[in-house]
């Protein structure tokens, strides 16, 4: 995970987008402009007892003088939606993270295929307003029991015209969204995106299952804090040498190189410099468990920090 | 920079004071503030032990950066990237920029910043995390000059344009 600037922003308009459904815009206080959302982002929210929640941007990505957010009542979920449903009026300032970006439109695409079900539009309704300003071939498939029940509906009739295709699944004449319209095997170029309830997702994983791989994307929260990590034991290898030592479960990999007289650089000791960053390999069926906020996800796949983070198995470092 | 008697002599100025809540905040500008002796500056993360850096030993009441080292990123010098780096005083993260102080020579060094006085306890080194929190390559344009970690010898108001002076 990588650290994100967390603002105080302040709800600057609050707005019912559908039975359940409250749109929310938030604003800086001192600046004209929020960091730049790419369509798809999502910004965490961070409530005042500490829980992180997190919240796809709706609005369009150009816009980058506020951030909006669509978030359903879920009145048996964890609290967080009810806290914003209570608490967020106009004028509440509220921490949220810079937006992060888990759900890419895929670059040089020729097509784009867009599935959203209900409150899975708000990722969705960002990348459709992006697509449709740059011009770009895409379809929009839009997944709700009746148009009332449908947020921000209006807007991408707008946006969209007859590229929205608006799938009921209640109402007097139902007409259901049919995963199984999706080509088996579409033209080279398209990619598919999903965003809804589960069961809307498997459907569309299943039909598009042999659609090229890297062409399917699904948005997913990566959890954010692991309060609940318990550390394992695992085996350090050392390159140079072919030693294998053990750190235990209560030791980190930098303490067990000292002790075993490696003069590895270190600083902060808890994961955020990058000064301890050090090569590694692994063999199959071991993992490196990332936990350091100073590598980035592309350098993870061959670089770990020794302070913080482990290992389940044997990991090898360039040592 | 001795005098004729050997005593340091340089006049600078505070021109911006930040704090922020907590690890990640983004920084925010005071016009005031009050350092508290052995702590830090009242609402900053490492005055309430938010920081990042917080459960770690070293002093870091309060962290200055000269805004010279600012001026210099802006004109790319020395050319480090590919082109001026452009930092606003709420976004390196330290919370006094200051003109006409060299932080570099204060290390161990007691000076006064309005009712306050600190003292030089280590030079500060930039990190990655602020590099990603950024999103932009500080990281080697900030090295050995990324300001200074002090201690606050004694507390008191300080306020954006108050004089600095060695003591
Ligand atoms: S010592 Fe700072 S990241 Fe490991």
């Amino acid at each position: 995970m990588t650290p994100r600037l967390i603002m105080k922003l302040e709800v600057s308009a609050v707005a019912d987008a559908a039975p359940g459904v409250r749109v929310l815009t938030f604003r800086h206080r001192l600046r004209p402009t929020l960091p730049k959302p790419e369509p798809g982002a999502h910004v965490d929210l961070h409530l005042p007892d500490g829980r992180v929640r997190q919240y796809s941007l709706c609005g369009d990505p150009a816009d980058a003088t506020r951030y909006t957010i669509a978030v359903k009542l879920e009145p048996e979920g964890r609290g967080g939606s009810r806290w914003v449903h209570q608490q967020l009026q106009p004028g509440a300032v509220v921490p949220v993270s810079a937006p992060r970006n888990n759900f890419r439109l895929a670059e040089g695409a020729r097509q784009h295929v867009l599935v959203a079900g209900g409150i899975g539009i708000t990722p969705i309704a960002a990348m459709a307003r992006h697509l449709a300003r740059c011009g770009e071939a895409f379809e929009l498939h839009y997944c709700v029991r009746d148009e009332a029940s449908a947020p921000l509906l209006p807007e991408l009739r707008a946006a969209c015209g007859t590229r929205l295709h608006l799938w009921r699944s209640g109402g007097d004449v139902p007409s259901r969204f049919d995963p199984h319209r999706l080509s088996p095997l579409p033209q080279p170029g398209t990619h598919l995106y999903c965003c809804g309830p589960h069961r809307l997702v498997d459907a569309v994983l299943a039909a598009s299952a042999g659609w090229p791989a890297g062409s399917v994307h699904v948005e997913h929260f990566a959890p954010l804090y692991d309060a609940g990590f318990v550390p394992e034991a695992f085996q350090l290898g050392i390159a140079s040498t072919g030693a294998t030592l053990e750190v235990p479960a209560g030791r980190s990999a930098l303490d067990v190189l000292r002790e075993h007289g490696f003069m590895h650089p270190s600083s902060c000791g808890i994961g955020v410099c990058g000064a301890c960053e050090c090569g590694y390999r692994v063999a199959d069926g071991s993992t490196v468990i990332h936990r350091d906020v100073a590598i980035d996800d592309t350098a993870r796949v061959h670089r770990m920090t020794p302070c913080v983070s482990r290992a389940r198995g044997r990991v090898l470092l360039d040592l | 920079m001795p005098g004729d008697d050997g005593t340091p002599h340089w006049r600078g100025t505070l021109l911006h004071i930040h704090v922020a809540q907590a690890a990640s905040y983004e920084m925010e500008p005071l016009d005031e503030a009050t350092l508290i002796a052995g702590r830090g500056i009242e609402g900053d993360r490492y005055c309430l032990g938010t920081g990042t850096y917080s459960k770690l030993p070293a002093v870091r009441d309060v962290t200055l950066i000269e805004i010279e080292v600012l001026e210099a990123l802006a004109r790319n010098d020395p050319p480090l990237q590919d082109a001026p780096l452009l930092i606003d005083p709420g976004q390196h993260r330290r919370n006094l920029t200051v003109r006409g102080v060299p932080l570099a020579h204060l290390v161990g060094v007691r000076f006064r910043i309005g009712e306050a006085v600190l003292r030089g306890a280590r030079l500060s080194f930039p990190c990655r995390y602020l590099e990603q929190l950024l999103g932009r390559p500080v990281y080697q344009p900030l090295y050995n000059r990324s300001g200074i970690n002090c201690a606050i010898e004694q507390g008191g108001r300080i306020r954006v344009g108050d004089r600095i002076e060695p003591l």
